[in-house]
């Protein structure tokens, strides 16, 4: 099986953006790594290169690289590739920000709105991102996230009162 | 001046055999309804059917883990149902938080909050699971053993208290007020696309 139409697809944009890295991962995908400060720029010559649709911002926790790393997924009707747009920001919370691309992909509102709440990213210029989304509350107030320094264990303990029924020492868990 | 009493038995009868289901499927096991209703297991042969209004209905269904969120709805709706109420729990997940034992968002106990009358337990259970419990139930209902809404009434205080202890005070007043800051806000909001 041939790569030609997805090293087509990577030749074309790293041309238009020589500060991208681009490679191709297997038939269909495609990745490219790309600094925060040109998400903006860069998400916006992907959609006048035909891809139209954003499907998901995921964010992963590198917490020995002390990092968070966005990963755009766009997909293409027309080429029919996918693309993983990766970028990475610092971890603290004050500093982890990054443009928001909501104007450009309408649908971005809702997945940052989801990077926020799970990953605490601050995406500018989304102002909704306060808005109640998934977390209840009272589970917001008390910090709930699935970065992994949160200590969801002993906070479900705490919530939940169940102290009882676990061992502190033991690192696997029998109910 | 008739003594009620005399009828209980009847009354009893005739309960077990028109019990009414509140359509809220709380969880996965909603996934197990079709097949109880359809042709397959049929339950309207026992006089059971899905009810869409909480007003009507005497059999509460709570199919599957149970999240804070729900809970609360599941409260408010067990709290608009006329007496007698019965609650069955489906699943492992309201009697001991199952597969979510270590998830923030799934409630371990579900007995803290509502009196259960009948719990089956199973990771899911089968529609034969579910239909032995309705006839569990049922039994319990003829010899008036299914006291779940008297024991709501009586012991109001202990549930309460460890309602209050997970939403915080005043809960369905915050529940019900969450959204308005926004919804206000957004009517004058025209979406430009």
């Amino acid at each position: 099986m041939t790569l030609e139409k997805e090293e087509n697809v990577v030749r074309q944009i790293l041309e238009k953006a020589p500060y991208a890295e681009g490679k191709v991962r297997r038939a269909r995908r495609i990745e490219f790594h790309i600094p925060a400060e040109r998400i903006r720029e860069f998400l916006t010559l992907l959609k006048e290169s035909n891809f139209e649709t954003m499907m998901q911002i995921t964010a992963v926790d590198w917490i020995k690289d002390g990092e968070i790393e966005l990963v755009y997924q766009m997909w293409s009707y027309t080429h029919a590739v996918h693309a993983f747009v990766k970028t990475r920001i610092p971890r603290e919370v004050e500093k982890a920000k990054v443009p928001s691309v909501k104007d450009i992909y309408p649908v971005a509102e809702t997945y940052e709105r989801d990077a926020h709440e799970f990953y605490k990213v601050y995406f500018e210029g989304n102002e909704k991102l306060e808005m109640p989304w998934i977390l209840e509350d009272e589970d917001r107030e008390a910090g709930v996230c699935h970065r992994k320094d949160f200590d969801m264990l002993s906070y479900v303990k705490r919530k939940y009162k169940i102290l009882d029924r676990f061992e502190e020492d033991k690192e696997d868990y029998v109910i | 001046m008739v003594d009620w009493r005399l009828y209980e038995p009847l009354i009893n009868f005739a309960r077990k055999r028109s019990m009414w289901i509140v359509a809220f499927c709380t969880g996965c096991g909603g996934i197990e309804m079709p097949p109880l209703a359809t042709s397959r297991y049929d339950f309207e042969r026992f006089g059971i059917m899905p009810n869409p209004a909480p007003r009507m209905a005497d059999l509460f269904l709570i199919t599957g883990y149970v999240t804070p969120k729900t809970l609360k709805r599941i409260i408010i709706t067990y709290e608009m149902q006329p007496d007698p109420k019965y609650v069955l729990a489906h699943g492992s997940c309201p009697l001991n938080g199952g597969v979510y034992w270590d998830g923030y968002n799934a409630i371990k106990h579900l007995d803290k909050y509502l009196p259960i009358d009948v719990a089956i337990a199973g990771c899911m259970p089968r529609p034969e699971a579910v239909m032995d419990g309705i006839q569990k139930m049922m039994e319990l209902i003829e010899t008036g053993k299914a006291d779940g809404w008297k024991r709501y009434k009586e012991n109001y205080e202990y549930y309460k208290k460890n309602q209050d202890e997970l939403f915080g005070e005043g809960w369905r007043e915050k529940t019900a007020r969450r959204w308005i800051p926004w919804l206000m806000d957004k009517k004058k909001e025209v979406r430009e696309e």
